[in-house]
């Protein structure tokens, strides 16, 4: 009861808000069918949902899940592949550790044209953007935890004169999970948010759920504005827990947080 | 002060491990200086000195962990186990397959899980087990690998008093069976003159040999060892020579 009873009364107080924000918002029901022109209550969410639009909303979703997911996968190899040769040696730590926050940090619009010319204007230009977006906790997260390995199991290696290649793979890598695990639980979170951002800037093809949100926006449709907008917040719960799942089944049983 | 005993064993490079000479420096800071000892096939020989004489750096040179600065410390056999202070287990494999890590013997990694007790938690996680269990399991993957030299660095020291002299009788029931030699580095002088058939006594840094005692009861010991009148004198005269050297 303890653990369930927090996220209810914080998602009763949501719900408390989201009803004080649409009804006191002026205009908001100045329509002339009398549907929400920009916050719609919960109940009324559902309003002018047909199913055009439902499909619409499937297709988008398909759509952002596939470019997160393929984005979320290339993350973890490029995160860990770059955690990994960091942790090889100091001197590619420092060569490369500017550069990975300089990425980090530049807003995606300034390279935009950049992507374009790489990836081309559509779903490669979208992918390329989520794995930009998420690599980074990935890859700091690997480097923390391959640096944690514990000097003694080390030494238990060198004596026992495993190879490179041994050393990573059974040693430095299971160790490490834990850490990694935690920096795909952020990942999984930004690549989702990668694949939403990347529709806004890169529009050829079908749309997905950020195009989407976009455009019931200049129709003034904020049932399935806010639709959307939900689907995309489940989506990137379901990522996260595609993680925690996964986690729970890997890590869990022998690690103590 | 010569407290050097004539030991049991002479040097010979056939020797499970011979020590010549042997120097380390870390940058300008010297900590160990013309160490010179050898340990025979079989035989148990216990280093005590005070903290920071440079005892795990001998255990690490002689592991060929590190190399030393002057002199040389010669293995006999490439197989050399090493107990470290911290059991240093795979918190992700189980009990069975952490015993199994360094060899291949599968018949040899059940009886010596049997031997020690630890056969009926071949299934837990190392995270799930005592500390005196995490340690005899470490034990356990040291000798499975079949070393002709065990180097143990303080094993014990973090254990309490009754799983520690519980693990001494174990661990001399593990070398009665395999007949290893070993290079045992610890503080308490009572596990050593129990456990060794030579103590050796460091000085404090830059380390080097100021005496050695042969211990003269015969292998086979019990607890009632412990509160011998000829064990209590050893332990003093070994805690005399350690104290004129600190």
């Amino acid at each position: 009861m303890k653990k369930v009873l927090p996220p209810f009364v914080v998602f009763a107080a949501i719900i408390a808000g989201w009803y004080a924000l649409a009804y006191s918002l002026d205009n908001n029901f100045a329509s002339g069918d009398g549907s929400a022109l920009i916050i719609p209550p919960p109940h009324r969410l559902f309003d002018g949902l047909n199913d055009a639009t439902i499909d619409r909303i499937v297709s988008a979703t398909l759509i952002s899940a596939g470019t997160a997911f393929v984005g979320f996968l290339l993350a973890i190899v490029v995160g860990m592949a770059l955690g990994i040769l960091m942790m090889s040696s100091r001197g590619l730590e420092s060569a490369l550790w500017p550069w990975l926050i300089a990425v980090q940090v530049t807003p995606i619009i300034v390279l935009t044209p950049i992507i374009v010319r790489v990836a081309g204007p559509s779903f490669g230009a979208r992918v390329f953007v989520t794995v930009l977006i998420a690599f980074f906790p990935i890859a700091s997260n690997t480097l923390f935890g391959l640096r944690s390995v514990s000097g003694a199991l080390h030494d238990v290696c060198t004596l026992a004169e495993f190879s490179r290649w041994q050393r990573l793979t059974r040693l430095e890598i299971p160790g490490a999970s834990p850490a990694i695990f935690a920096g795909l639980r952020v990942s999984a979170g930004l690549a989702v948010i990668g694949a939403i951002v990347g529709d806004f800037f890169f529009s050829r093809g079908t749309p997905g759920l950020g195009r989407l949100v976009t455009y019931f926006f200049q129709d003034t449709r904020s049932g399935p504005m806010f639709v959307t907008a939900l689907v995309a917040a489940f989506l990137g719960l379901g990522f996260f827990l595609l993680v925690e799942l996964l986690r729970r089944f890997l890590v869990s049983p022998w690690h103590r947080n | 002060m010569a407290l050097s005993a004539p030991s049991a064993a002479r040097p010979s490079p056939h020797h499970p491990l011979q020590v010549e000479h042997l120097g380390h420096r870390f940058d300008t800071t010297a900590v160990l200086s013309d160490v010179s000892l050898h340990v025979a096939a079989n035989e148990i020989v216990a280093i005590v000195g005070p903290s920071g004489c440079g005892k795990t750096t001998l255990l690490r040179t002689c592991a060929g962990l590190l190399s030393p600065t002057s002199g040389f410390a010669h293995r006999a056999d490439r197989a050399v186990g090493f107990v470290f202070q911290e059991p240093a287990l795979l918190a992700w494999r189980r009990v069975a397959h952490n015993a199994a890590l360094l060899s291949a013997d599968q018949a040899l990694v059940e009886r010596l899980l049997s031997v020690s007790g630890l056969a009926e938690h071949r299934d837990k996680w190392p995270h799930q087990l005592s500390g005196g269990m995490k340690m005899r399991l470490s034990l356990v993957r040291t000798l499975a690998a079949r070393p002709s030299l065990v180097l143990l660095d303080e094993p014990f020291g973090a254990l309490d008093q009754i799983t520690r002299h519980r693990l001494h009788d174990e661990f001399a029931l593990l070398h009665a069976e395999q007949k290893f030699a070993a290079l045992l580095v610890t503080h308490a002088i009572d596990e050593a003159v129990y456990l060794a058939d030579r103590v050796v006594v460091m000085s404090q840094a830059p380390g080097r040999i100021v005496g050695e005692f042969a211990v003269p009861f015969s292998r086979a010991r019990s607890a009632s060892l412990r509160y011998s009148p000829e064990f209590g004198d050893l332990c003093g005269r070994i805690a005399h020579c350690l104290e004129a050297h600190a």
